[in-house]
This record gives structure tokens, sequence and C-alpha cells, in this order.
């Protein structure tokens, strides 16, 4: 067994789906896996990817399609990441600003937008504000890459909107309310409690989910370098094993409550229950004066109706690779055969299982832990 | 490397941080920057980028809008700027190294005149001789698509017309004078003719 690597730098951003690292620490997971862990609060994706590059962080909460970027050495000097975890599925949500909203009313001659909203709806206001002159319709993502981003792209494609006609930028997350507010984005695709937050303030419409738009896809993942592991590889079985305890924790909704207590914390998410609680209940809020939307997995942590959902299978790194490579951000012949094997690693997965059966007293196939 | 001491250099700060800002502004204010200020908060950066058309930009590292500024590249089609990033924190010196190549210089600690302008003038410098790599880069590349696609085009003109290798590149150096076009040009027409040409063959 190698030595453990007792004290972890983890580093997270503040959104509700950080809630499986603050879940692992606030309920004692981690220390029960005899780690010393400090979950650091970072401002920015890159600066984040930068730290774990560096060394600074041992592990981080990424985007899932970060650890792939940083391996091919997209948008940052090739770095061999890996993930062994995925932490979370869906949890995003498409807002537009009131002043969109009342736009697309008007331009379809219509009262209300079904929900969820199609994107052949925003057509009539693409061509009118052509006709006019006016300015594209702006859209925000929070990193050039990460799922939001696709999923836009792909939303808008649903409804043949030419991806020229629209501006899509970056804006953080914590800035995005503001943006909107101001009227210098139009509409985002954020994680919580962003949506809500928009909602709760009058000046939005959450348009539709990230389920909605793909079913079930990763969208968080724990991120570490693939030379720590191999230095570390029980410390890195410790940290899984504690943040798929705390996974499974979070997958009844008694328990949901709490973690949106924990992440309420000045020191987590620092914003109130009314926003954080209802994705983390499977509620979707939808506009001021209408009812919130029903989203039984808006946060997936643990489970869906096919079974757990933790293990990166390696089709879901392809996957999210051809997303990539639609997105123009890839060529498919750069990527070397079993490229997603070296980043996508159930085999730590797996280990880490057995590891927890073991503790608990399992009898399991697994050899050589 | 040749400064050219008259030419002003505006430089875009990003930070939240008010007193910080004034210490830069200090620090700068007998050099050739001079400082235009982003809180990041409200403002878009976005657009002030486009309308201010800065030579650089300097954020703090632990800024939200950092990942803003590294969409600049990849989702818009803003020119690339030199960034250079400060950081208060020594530790965060370390990443330096690992940062994305023509990006980044590296500011620790307090805004001292006499360490930041050299700063500045080299990741000026740096960033300028990346692009002309880059420049390079590009043209070294598409010379070697020019050279692929007239050596296809040779190859089909041997095939189907039973030339030599000789007639087939005068012929379509003929070609290319009397259209005025490069020889590239000519070779993807005949590639794209004869390419069509065997196809429909093939096909009827």
């Amino acid at each position: 067994m190698s030595q453990l690597k007792r004290t972890i730098n983890l580093g997270f951003i503040p959104l509700t789906d950080s809630a499986p690292l603050i879940v692992a620490k606030e309920n004692g997971y981690f220390e029960k896996w005899g780690l010393d862990v400090e979950l650091l609060k970072q401002n920015s994706w890159a600066t984040l990817r930068d730290k774990l590059h560096a060394g600074l962080l041992d592990a981080a909460q990424m985007l899932a399609p970060m650890p792939i970027a940083s391996a091919l050495g997209l948008g940052t000097i090739k770095t061999s990441v890996i993930t062994p975890l995925v932490l979370s599925l869906n949890g995003n949500a498409i807002t537009l600003s009131e002043s969109l909203h009342q736009e697309i009313l008007k331009a379809n001659q219509i009262t209300s937008i079904t929900l969820p909203m199609a994107a052949y709806l925003l057509q009539n206001v693409v061509n009118l504000r052509k006709q006019k002159g006016a300015p594209k319709l702006m859209f925000a993502n929070v990193f050039p890459f990460s799922c939001h981003y696709y999923q836009l792209l792909d939303w808008l494609a649903s409804g043949q909107i030419n991806r020229d006609d629209v501006d899509i930028v970056v804006v953080p997350p914590v800035n995005m309310v503001s943006h909107l507010e101001s009227g210098e984005i139009d509409g985002f695709c954020v994680g919580g409690p962003w949506n809500a937050k928009a909602v709760r303030s009058g000046i939005g419409i959450t348009a539709l989910t990230s389920f909605d738009i793909w079913q079930d896809s990763p969208e968080k993942v724990l991120g570490l370098l693939s030379s720590f592991q191999q230095q570390h590889p029980d410390t890195v079985l410790a940290i899984c094993a504690a943040l798929q305890e705390a996974c499974q924790w979070l997958e009844t909704v008694p328990n949901r409550f709490e973690a949106a207590r924990l992440l309420s914390k000045v020191k987590y998410l620092d914003a109130s229950i009314d926003v954080i609680a209802p994705s983390l209940l499977g509620s979707c809020l939808t506009h001021i004066e209408r009812s919130p939307r029903s989203i039984p997995s808006y946060n997936q942590f643990s489970a869906n109706r096919n079974g757990t959902i933790n293990q990166p299978e390696l089709v879901r790194g392809e996957w999210l690779i051809k997303q990539m490579h639609q997105a123009g951000q890839l060529n498919m012949e750069d990527i070397p055969d079993d490229f997603i094997a070296s980043v996508f690693r159930p085999d730590i997965y797996q280990n880490m299982r057995c590891l927890l059966n073991e503790n608990a007293g399992i009898k399991s196939k697994c050899t050589g832990t | 490397m040749t400064v050219v001491v008259h030419e002003k250099l505006k430089v875009l700060l990003i930070d939240e941080d008010h007193a910080k800002v004034q210490g830069f502004k200090d620090a700068l204010c007998d050099t050739r920057y001079v400082i235009a200020h982003h809180s990041g908060k409200h403002a878009s950066l976005l657009k002030t980028v486009d309308k201010l058309q800065p030579d650089l930009i300097v954020i703090d590292i632990e800024s939200p809008s950092r990942d803003m500024l590294e969409s600049l590249s990849t989702l818009s089609h803003f020119n690339p700027k030199p960034i250079v990033m400060f950081s208060t924190e020594q530790e965060t010196e370390v990443i330096t190294q690992s940062v994305q190549s023509g990006v980044s210089a590296y500011i620790v600690g307090d805004a001292d005149p006499e360490r930041v302008t050299p700063i500045l003038d080299a990741a000026v410098a740096q960033f300028a001789q990346f692009n002309s790599l880059k420049t390079e880069l590009i043209e070294t590349k598409n010379q070697l698509d020019a050279k692929e696609v007239i050596d296809k085009a040779k190859r089909l003109l041997i095939k189907s017309k039973g030339l030599s290798e000789e007639q087939a590149f005068h012929s379509m150096r003929k070609m290319a004078m009397d259209s005025g076009q490069k020889m590239e040009d000519v070779a993807k027409t005949v590639v794209s003719l004869l390419d069509s040409f065997h196809k429909g063959a093939r096909s009827v």
C-alpha cells in the first residue's frame, strides 16, 4: 500500500452541483477515509485548471470536458489530467431575460411560452432584428470547454437558428444575473443556483433545463493529474470513496434539503436556500408569475433509472469529444486511438468500489487492490 | 528589443480592488503605458475590449473575469492580446510555467514601478514573437497544402491524360499564366474536375 497523503487541497467553484464535495467535507466522509481535506473556493475555471496543472490543487471539481481539453492541450498547455469519478449529471438551464421573453411573445403573436421552450420561437426574433439592423441576440455560457456551451449550441440548432445569427460569450456564473438584468446579455446557460436566482429576482424566464436538451450527461467530474494518481494511488481511492459516499447520501429528498442548508453557508455558495433548494428537490423555477416545473433529474449525484452514474464510462467521454468536435474545437484526426481511456478511468473507479465493498464487509470479485 | 518610446500602449487593467488599481496607475504614470480600468463586475468586458482595443491586458489571477478572457480566442473573433496575470500570493508563481505560451508573464506582490515596466515590456515582446511564429507556421502549412494539391493534380493528369510528369506540370503552369491564377488554384480546379469526371465515369 502506498503512503496516504493526508492533507489534500480540493478546488471547487461555488455552484449547486458542488454538493458532493461539500457534503463529503461537512459529513466527515473525508475524515473517515483518513484525509484532511481543505476545500478551496475558486473564482474561475481557468484559474482552477491552472492551479491543478501546477500542483497547487491536488484535485478539483471540473466541467466534464475540461480533463479532455487539458489532455489534448486545448486552450492550455497539454497536461495529463484524468477523471476517476463522475460527480453529477444535468443541473444546467437556459434562462432568457424578461425583455427577450416579451420580444418572443410579440414576434410570435402568442400570449404564453409553452415550457420547455422550443428554440424555433427565436426564429422570428432573430429575423426581425436582422431586418431592423438591431444587434444580434447575445447568449452567455460559463467556459469554452463546457457542456453549457454545447447545450446552448444544440438547443439553437434544434430551432434552426444559425450559429452566426447570434453572439455567444462567456460570463462568470457569479456575474450572470447582473449581466442579464443590465441587458448586456439576452440569455444564459448556467448551473444552479443562478437560474433560480434570476427567476426569483423577476428578471428572467427559465426556458428549459439541460435535462430537456440532453438526458443524463456527465456535468461535473473529479479531475486530478495523472502523475498525482501514480504517486498516490491509495489517496486517490480514498478521495473517490468519500465523494462516492457523499453522492449516495445525496440520493434521498430529505437529505437534499439538508444539503441545501450546508451549501448556503457563506464559505460555500453564500446564497439563500430559496434559490439553492428547488433544483436539488427536482423543481425548476420558471418565471415569477408561473408555477415551477417538475424535473426529478434536475441534479443527479448517484443514481438514475439505469443504475449508478458515477463511473466515468468511456462511451460518455467519446460522446463529449464528439460535442467538442461539433463545436469546432478539435479535429477527430488529432485524437489518438484509445485516447479517452487515458482520461476517463473506469478502472480506478472499479478499484474504489472494491474498497467500499471490502469496507462494508461485502465479498466481491476484486483482486489486488 | 527596440522600444519605440513615443508610442503609448493601452493597458486594460481588470481588477475589483480599487487600491490595487491606483497602485498600478502610479507605477506606470511615467512610462509608455496608459491604463484603462475595468472592474469586471457590471460592465461587459467584451464590449470594453472591443471598444478600447487595448495593446495589453492585465488581470488579477483570482478575478472571475478570467474565464471571459479565456474565451476571447476560443469563442469570439477578437484578435488575441498579450495578457499579463498578477497575483498577490507568492505560491501562485508556479502557475507561470503551466500557463499557455504567449499568454502570460507574471507579477507577484505589489506594483513596484521598477519591476512592473520590464514585465509588461517582456510580455509585449514575447507575444509579438509568439504571433510571428504562429503566422510563420500557418504560412508553412499553407505552402505544404499547396504542394500537396499540385502533386495530386499532376498525378491525375498523368493517369487520365497519359502525360509525363513534366508535361503535366507545364500544362498547369500554362493554364495558370493564361488565366492569371495561382498554380495552387489551377491545381484545385484540375483535381475537382478530374475527380468528378472519374466518379461520373464509374457510376455510368
